[in-house]
């Protein structure tokens, strides 16, 4: 049993479909219609073999609940880890990607938070003592 | 652009009192004024945050309702038009095609002939005959355009 796949729900699909691309830099790997949705795919171009990401419409109005309540409260929905926290939250800044919070010391980590513009907020963070 | 906790909680405020369509509709720079934040930041920190303006927001989330008017009530399509707070048939119908790739009657006809479940993940847990696993498998290179949109789950 392997994990290979995950999910986050997305307000628009063609939104989140650039902005983790051309945005966040994301590798857009599957994308074909399913009824009238899409399914949509992204993996990391630093690690293919990763994680891939499903971009999933949160069309469903219990996923939108949860959705917007999380994203109230301020909780991320995903953590992406980076080798270099303080380079991408200047390089996303510079895209006009919102943080809700700086880089910050916690413990093992440094995080960070954004918002995807499509509903969610991401953590990210990067191990403090080399990767576990 | 780094958003402190008291904006952030403006602007999701905001986004609150825009999904509210009941009632009057406050103007943009009402809205603004009420969370307090000037108009231009308002609408810029708002399109940063949530990647759709102020008033995109307001028209996906009228279209958004109209949509699950349509599929879940006999309403007619002008009342549904009249009822999520657009004043003009021929604009709402365009904006719906828009978004949604077809009229709000076409889509109307479509929504009672298949009883759509949203989310992919639950499509590809109920997905029957037609094998979702074989389309998922396969890597996708060309654009969803050239597929037919009755392809995959929809023909469930």
């Amino acid at each position: 049993m392997r994990i290979k796949l995950t999910s986050i729900m997305v307000d628009d699909q063609e939104k989140a479909v650039r902005f983790y691309t051309d945005v966040l830099g994301f590798v857009k790997r599957k994308d074909f219609p399913v009824g009238e949705y899409r399914w949509i795919t992204v993996t990391s171009p630093e690690a293919p073999s990763d994680l891939e990401l499903a971009l999933e419409p949160n069309a469903n109005p219990a996923g939108k609940s949860f959705q917007e309540a999380m994203f109230k409260q301020g909780i991320p929905l995903a953590a992406f880890e980076v080798s270099d926290l303080a380079g991408e939250f200047a390089r996303l800044s510079a895209k006009s990607v919102v943080f809700t919070q700086p880089p910050t010391p916690a413990g093992p980590i440094m995080l960070a938070v954004f918002a995807d513009t499509c509903g969610n907020l991401i953590q990210l963070y990067q191990p403090v003592i080399g990767p576990a | 652009m780094l958003l402190r906790h008291d904006g952030f909680r403006r602007l999701c405020h905001a986004r609150e009192l825009l999904a509210q369509l009941d009632g009057p509709q406050p103007t943009i720079d009402a809205l603004a004024r009420e969370v307090g934040i000037s108009p231009y930041h308002f609408i810029r920190q708002f399109e940063a945050l949530f990647g759709v303006t102020p008033h995109q927001y307001r028209i996906q989330v009228r279209l958004g309702r109209a949509k699950q008017l349509l599929a879940t009530q006999r309403r007619s399509v002008t009342a549904v038009c009249m009822d999520v707070g657009f004043s003009s048939l021929g604009s709402f119908s365009t904006l719906f095609a828009r978004r949604f790739g077809e009229t709000p009657s076409r889509y109307r006809q479509r929504v009672k002939a298949a009883d759509l479940v949203p989310g992919c993940l639950t499509l590809m847990a109920t997905s029957p005959n037609r094998s979702f696993r074989e389309v998922a498998d396969r890597e996708v290179h060309d654009t969803p355009e050239n597929h037919s949109r009755s392809d995959a789950c929809a023909s469930s």
